[in-house]
């Protein structure tokens, strides 16, 4: 299609970028007072909050408690101003409910549930401006809530949206380049162990290609994870820096 | 105290080799990690692991005493009831067969949120279990000190019992709304108009009492 080139010649995206870079992530912890963990999280464009509460008893149906481990219950969802057009239905639509359920798996993975048995951890994030790559954006947020909540964690979890496009993987796609065709794979990364704890690709691509794309998701998790360490690192001098410490 | 190091989960701290694991770390493959983000506490007093060394003949035993790592936070984390742990309760509800209460307290620690639990009343007390009359041990409102003695199942609440001399009613208001004084173990009297009224009252402990 002519206009709309994707990769150029000299290796430039539309955006500018070279294949292999993320966008820049900006992210502060502790944005709620009231909530036991929150953190907001900017990655290029796209801008999404995550709240935690837990653990604490099971709300709602009792039949769903676990005895030996906390049930992990997610819930993600659109402002109706995030994306271009207004989002008719920012709830219970079957993507949303689709994209909790990944949450869901993803942090019941990183999360140590063992050591509370018979409570139920609340994970919430809402997407306040979309372009591209929103399951990524919301796993790397809801780390940063879960770690200011003080849940234990195995590791830090964080995810990147990579595509294919001739013969490059490009790593961290943004709206225009997941809409523009692009076969586009999610990845969540526990980046110490290099445990995926979940992958999601419904595109079309070569079984030849799959290699190289996990290993460029895998690859860009793990500088998306040097940041969060230092949003971390950051965010507890500053915490003790208060107290006094 | 020298500086504490901050850590992140997932950072590896020690093997377990040099040191046992507290809280908020894990173990795997033989290595101790971090699975909080805070500050990395090493305290002296761990675990005594005697080793037998057999030397020339003679069996040596020599006491080697390994830290004790853990993560601790500014805040501390949600604390929940374990079996075995004394919480601090408020009655909520009384049935003649248990009570129901709100754990507000776990040991020391208040609970950001309440859980709910069920005294059973065979638990209310340890003698005469089956004269035991809730209406006569507790009233909505109390606040008890009981122990955890289950998790419960899917369908039920923490399980509480009381069936101990220092376990019960510390907190009762009277019919009138004036807070009541303890006068024996299954009394309590009102100061204003003298009513007595039955709880299982738990006994003060001794560094309590101003003599």
């Amino acid at each position: 299609m002519a206009g709309l080139e994707l990769l150029s010649d000299q290796g430039y995206r539309l955006d500018g970028r070279k294949a292999t870079e993320l966008r820049k992530v900006q992210a502060r912890m502790g944005v709620f007072a009231q909530a036991d963990g929150s953190a907001y999280l900017e990655q290029g464009n796209t801008k999404a909050l995550a709240v935690v509460y837990g653990p604490h008893e099971m709300r709602g149906s009792r039949s769903r408690t676990l005895h030996d481990r906390a049930v992990i219950n997610c819930q993600y969802s659109m402002a109706t101003f995030s994306t271009a057009e207004r989002k008719r239905r920012p709830h219970g639509d079957r993507k949303s409910t689709e994209m909790s359920l990944h949450l869901k798996q993803t942090f019941e993975a990183a999360v140590m549930t063992q050591l509370y048995p018979r409570s139920q951890i609340d994970i919430y994030v809402k997407i306040l401006q979309s372009d591209g790559g929103n399951y990524s954006v919301c796993v790397n947020a809801a780390t940063l809530a879960v770690i200011d909540a003080g849940i234990p964690m195995r590791d830090y979890v964080c995810a990147c949206t990579v595509g294919f496009v001739d013969e490059t993987p490009l790593a961290d796609l943004c709206y225009a380049e997941e809409s523009g065709g692009v076969s586009s794979l999610a990845l969540a990364l526990l980046p110490r162990g290099g445990q995926i704890a979940l992958l999601q690709m419904d595109a079309r691509l070569h079984q030849d290609h799959l290699e190289t794309l996990i290993e460029a998701a895998m690859t860009a998790c793990k500088g998306v994870s040097k940041v969060l360490d230092q949003v971390v690192r950051q965010h507890l001098e500053e915490v003790s820096m208060l107290t006094g410490e | 105290m020298s500086p504490m190091k901050l850590c992140v989960p997932g950072d590896k701290l020690c093997s377990t080799e040099d040191c046992i694991p507290g809280t908020g770390v894990y173990l795997r493959h033989g290595y101790i990690y971090s699975s909080l983000a805070g500050y990395v506490l090493r305290k002296n007093e761990g675990e005594e692991v005697r080793g037998v060394v057999a030397a020339v003949g003679r069996r040596v035993r020599h006491v080697i005493q390994l830290p004790v790592i853990s993560v601790v936070r500014e805040t501390e984390t949600q604390l929940l009831p374990d079996v075995g742990a004394i919480v601090t309760c408020k009655v909520t509800s009384i049935n003649p067969r248990y009570a129901k209460v709100h754990i507000l307290y776990v040991g020391s620690t208040p609970l950001k949120d309440r859980f709910r639990g069920t005294i059973r009343k065979e638990d209310v007390r340890a003698t005469e279990k089956d004269k035991v009359e809730t209406y006569k041990s507790f009233r909505p409102g109390d606040i008890v000190l009981a122990k955890v003695i289950s998790l419960g199942d899917v369908q039920s609440n923490y399980l509480l019992t009381t069936a101990e001399n220092e376990l019960g009613v510390v907190v009762a208001h009277s019919e009138t709304g004036v807070q009541m004084v303890p006068i024996s173990w299954c009394e309590m009297q009102c100061p204003r108009t003298h009513n007595k009224e039955f709880r299982k009252v738990a006994r003060v402990q001794p560094e309590y009492l101003q003599a």
